[in-house]
């Protein structure tokens, strides 16, 4: 893909996602327990190449454009930061060498399914406890919010893996 | 001076991320102050208008239930017509009535956001400060109470739902007057948890629970809930409660905002009794 094609492509996933979140996926109520943040989809399809600076940037900005239409400023650009701080991280931890990234941008169907759990589950759950926590921000609610935390990464994760199935299928 | 820049170089990453994350915490923190700002105007004014392109869309689905709500409070509005009352005399006289004096005032607002799945949750609404609305405001639909007014841009309000963290509500036993405060603790949104209620008040499923009027907020008596459960604690002094709210937080979609026309001559008092 040439690299115009990609940057158009994460500007209107960018949007999209951002919409996705707040008109549709924040109203929808699912036992109180259970809030999908499935914008963070953004932050892990970022190309690999993508500049350490740009990644935070973009991570930032994300999370504020969520944050300001729930009136809670500061609260998912926190949990966006933590998570694109980590990003690179994850990647060379998991990957065996930079030659095994196939492709430009993390997919499950470049990487497969193993690494590509590996890849999504760590950075969803390092979103969700920092918003979580930050957001109940009491010790009192430690444990109810852990369930909050493990439930909404599994319908996040959920999320997930049907869009990579969905419009990334795999060649047969 | 050039270490400074090969060390800035190589750490740049996590420098960058803690300034960030620095900053965006100090946002989450002194929220307040920057409510006061433009661009919180600005981006309260982007937001809206998305909101309200959406709920336009939007509440063509629920019509039904909007003309229900409305056709059972034209029949209450009715009943208080002139015409609905029996007149016992023939002749009518006129009276200055210094005991009843209009104090409170009611601004329709339609809402244009809402969640209820949030540990901290807010409505917008599409009046604001040229409407009218102020910092402070109560809230409520019918009779029941939905949250305060927080913030005000020219067009749109931000409203702290009662299913917030900080959201503390001063009611009061419907059968005895004594004071309770509600809180919504998280998680199912139609029932919130009375605390510390003292033991000699004799607490019972279905009690009323309206609000107290102390608060300045909200006028006395406008419905909270019933108490659905409660436990007797044996080693402490307090009860605590569960309380059903009267409210559907999920289907709001018209509210009332409770302009306290003699809420000025209250601040001035209050403000003589501190300034001495």
């Amino acid at each position: 893909m040439t690299t115009s094609k990609v940057v158009f492509n994460n500007i209107l996933r960018f949007f999209f996602l951002i919409l996705i979140q707040v008109l549709i996926l924040n109203n929808i109520y699912l036992g109180g327990f259970i809030n999908p943040y499935f914008y963070v989809y953004f932050i892990l399809l970022l190309p690999y190449e993508t500049p350490g600076g740009l990644l935070l940037l973009l991570s930032f900005l994300v999370g504020a454009g969520v944050d300001i239409f729930t009136n809670t400023l500061g609260l998912n650009t926190s949990a966006c930061l933590a998570m694109a701080y980590a990003r690179p991280h994850i990647i060379s931890l998991i990957s065996t060498g930079p030659d095994s990234l196939m492709g430009d941008s993390p997919s499950l169907k470049n990487q497969g399914l193993k690494w590509f759990l590996y890849y999504s589950i760590s950075l969803i759950l390092i979103h969700h406890f920092v918003l979580f926590y930050l957001e109940a921000f009491r010790f009192t609610e430690f444990f109810l919010t852990f369930i909050r935390i493990i439930l909404s990464s599994i319908f996040t994760l959920v999320l997930v893996l049907i869009s990579e199935y969905l419009f990334y299928p795999r060649e047969k | 001076m050039r270490n400074l820049l090969v060390f800035l170089r190589t750490h740049y990453f996590i420098l960058l991320f803690l300034l960030l994350e620095a900053f965006s915490l100090s946002l989450l923190f002194n929220f307040n102050e920057f409510q006061n700002s433009a661009v919180y105007d600005i981006s309260s004014t982007f937001t809206g208008a998305v909101n309200r392109t959406f709920r336009n869309i939007s509440e063509y689905f629920s019509l039904r239930n909007t003309n229900q709500a409305l056709v059972e409070e034209m029949a209450k509005l009715h009943s208080r017509l002139p015409d609905a009352y029996y007149k016992s005399d023939a002749y009518s006289f006129y009276r200055k009535d210094t005991v009843y004096q209009l104090q409170y005032r009611y601004i329709s607002a339609k809402v244009i956001s809402n969640t209820t799945n949030k540990r901290n949750n807010f409505l917008m609404i599409s009046k604001g400060s040229l409407q009218g609305v102020k910092n402070h405001m109560g809230v409520i639909i019918g009779n029941r109470i939905v949250g305060q007014v927080v913030s005000v841009s020219p067009h749109f309000s931000w409203i702290l739902s009662m299913l917030n963290k900080d959201s503390k509500i001063s009611g009061k036993f419907k059968k005895n007057n004594q004071l309770v405060n509600v809180e919504w603790p998280g998680g199912n949104y139609r029932y919130g948890s009375v605390k510390e209620v003292p033991k000699h008040v004799n607490i019972k499923e279905g009690d009323t629970i309206v609000t107290s009027g102390n608060s300045d907020i909200f006028p006395e008596g406008i419905l909270i809930g019933t108490i659905s459960s409660f436990t007797v604690a044996t080693d402490e002094n307090f009860n605590y409660g569960t309380i059903l709210f009267s409210t559907d937080f999920n289907s709001l979609g018209y509210v009332e905002i409770v302009v306290d026309l003699m809420r000025k001559e209250k601040e001035e008092l209050k403000a003589t009794f501190k300034s001495e």
